[in-house]
């Protein structure tokens, strides 16, 4: 074990380190098993000091937020990966190259879709297999300026797209690619990646010339705020 | 004896029901259940924003900030695993990273419009007294008390403040790897305290 890392978990526990030395200690976290343990009760304990502070809210506050909940999509967990799903594996044969480039660096699970309605998981899994077994689909990728790549599976005959982080590095707490659809210069939200392992099904995009990504504060931007890290185009 | 037994379970219970309670109502609100959404907000919106009004001090940035959270929960609900932890841990672990990134993010900004006079303009004195004086919750107020000065001090600017450890050695005038150890050392001491079994 790393003494110098180990000494950050109190102050991790307690939100007291800088960003850097926050991330530092994550990836040592994903080691060390010990630490898990450990950083568990001193979790629990912050937690007790957080309770210690409740406070009555203004009215006025769950107004705003069950407002904002009722138009706001939610990740969905992906419970079967598409490589893991036999009837949807049996149907499609001739994509089995393609479906396993695009799950492949998915491990089993761990990744999350995002809709931009909320239905059930079912239905987009139906969606995700029509894309991948679509006659015209083909699939595209293109390398990240931050490192890892963006792999799009992309049928125009039905509109639609299945977009793919992979590799992607991952980013700071309240940030999340954002996928862009390009209609020539004009870039439209074909929803967020959530964590560098997401998956996004983009629909409505049969038009787009091409894909491009943006890291974006969390929940998304109207309009791109950052250069693109990724552009289908060059 | 036989009193302090059944005081003591009744304790147990009086705890974990509400608790439990949250729990369901996360796992449900991460199936799109709005009204079991609105009741989670119910059961943990006074946590949430006492401790967001804790940390970031002005009322309505707290508000704000306590939004955010609520619709950060909303959103990755689904990520919330009942066998690991309290929905409870689970938001308010969210919502004080949130509101310590964003009291952050302001003082960077003040820090920036003031360059000219910058100065640590937080009288920690103060801070700490109004904080002492306020903690409704006994047991922690006392257990808290039982840690020495200097452990109190490093635990309660960091995490009611916001402040790295870094910056508690600079306000404390200490040496960074001291604050470090009385951080831990207090902490033990306090989750002994609380009688926190790790899960």
């Amino acid at each position: 074990m790393n003494t110098d890392l180990h000494d950050l978990l109190v102050p991790y526990a307690l939100d007291a380190l800088d960003p850097h030395e926050r991330s530092k200690f994550e990836s040592h976290l994903d080691q060390c098993d010990v630490c898990s343990v450990e950083l568990n009760g001193f979790a629990l304990t912050a937690v007790r000091m957080a309770e210690a502070t409740e406070e009555e809210p203004p009215s006025a506050l769950r107004v705003a937020v069950l407002d904002r909940v009722a138009t706001t999509p939610q990740e969905r967990p992906v419970v079967t990966a598409i490589a893991q799903h036999g009837a949807l594996r049996r149907s499609m044969p001739r994509l089995a190259v393609a479906a396993s480039v695009l799950v492949a660096t998915a491990g089993l699970g761990g990744f999350f879709l995002e809709r931009d309605r909320a239905e059930d998981l079912q239905a987009q899994t139906e969606q995700i297999s029509t894309i991948l077994t679509a006659e015209d689909s083909a699939l595209l990728a293109a390398p990240a300026t931050t490192g890892g790549e963006l792999r799009i599976m992309h049928s125009p005959s039905h509109g639609d797209a299945v977009v793919m982080g992979s590799d992607l590095e991952p980013l700071a707490d309240g940030r999340i690619y954002q996928v862009w659809a390009m209609y020539g210069d004009e870039p439209q939200s074909a929803g967020v990646l959530p964590s560098s392992s997401s998956m996004v099904l983009a629909s409505g995009v049969g038009d787009a010339d091409a894909f491009a990504v943006t890291i974006e504060p969390a929940g998304g931007s109207q309009a791109p705020t950052t250069e693109p890290i990724v552009d289908t185009r060059s | 004896m036989e009193h302090g037994t059944a005081a003591r379970r009744l304790e147990v219970v009086g705890d974990d029901t509400p608790v439990a309670d949250a729990s369901a109502l996360l796992v449900r609100t991460a199936r799109g259940d709005e009204k079991a959404f609105a009741e989670l907000f119910d059961c943990l919106s006074p946590a949430v924003f006492g401790l967001a009004r804790r940390v970031i001090r002005d009322p309505a940035r707290a508000e704000e900030v306590a939004q955010e959270v609520f619709l950060q929960v909303w959103q990755t609900a689904a990520r919330y695993d009942p066998d690991r932890g309290s929905a409870k841990s689970w938001v308010l672990t969210l919502a004080h990273r949130r509101a310590v990134d964003a009291v952050r993010h302001d003082q960077a900004a003040t820090n920036r419009d003031k360059a000219y006079d910058w100065a640590p303009d937080v009288d920690h004195d103060t801070v700490l007294e109004t904080v002492t004086i306020k903690m409704e919750h006994e047991q922690v107020r006392r257990c808290l008390g039982s840690l020495t000065d200097l452990q109190r001090e490093s635990i309660m600017m960091a995490y009611y403040n916001g402040h790295t450890y870094a910056e508690v050695a600079t306000l404390l005038d200490a040496n960074p790897a001291t604050v470090k150890t009385r951080m831990r050392d207090g902490l033990v001491r306090l989750r002994d305290c609380l009688g926190v079994e790790a899960s």
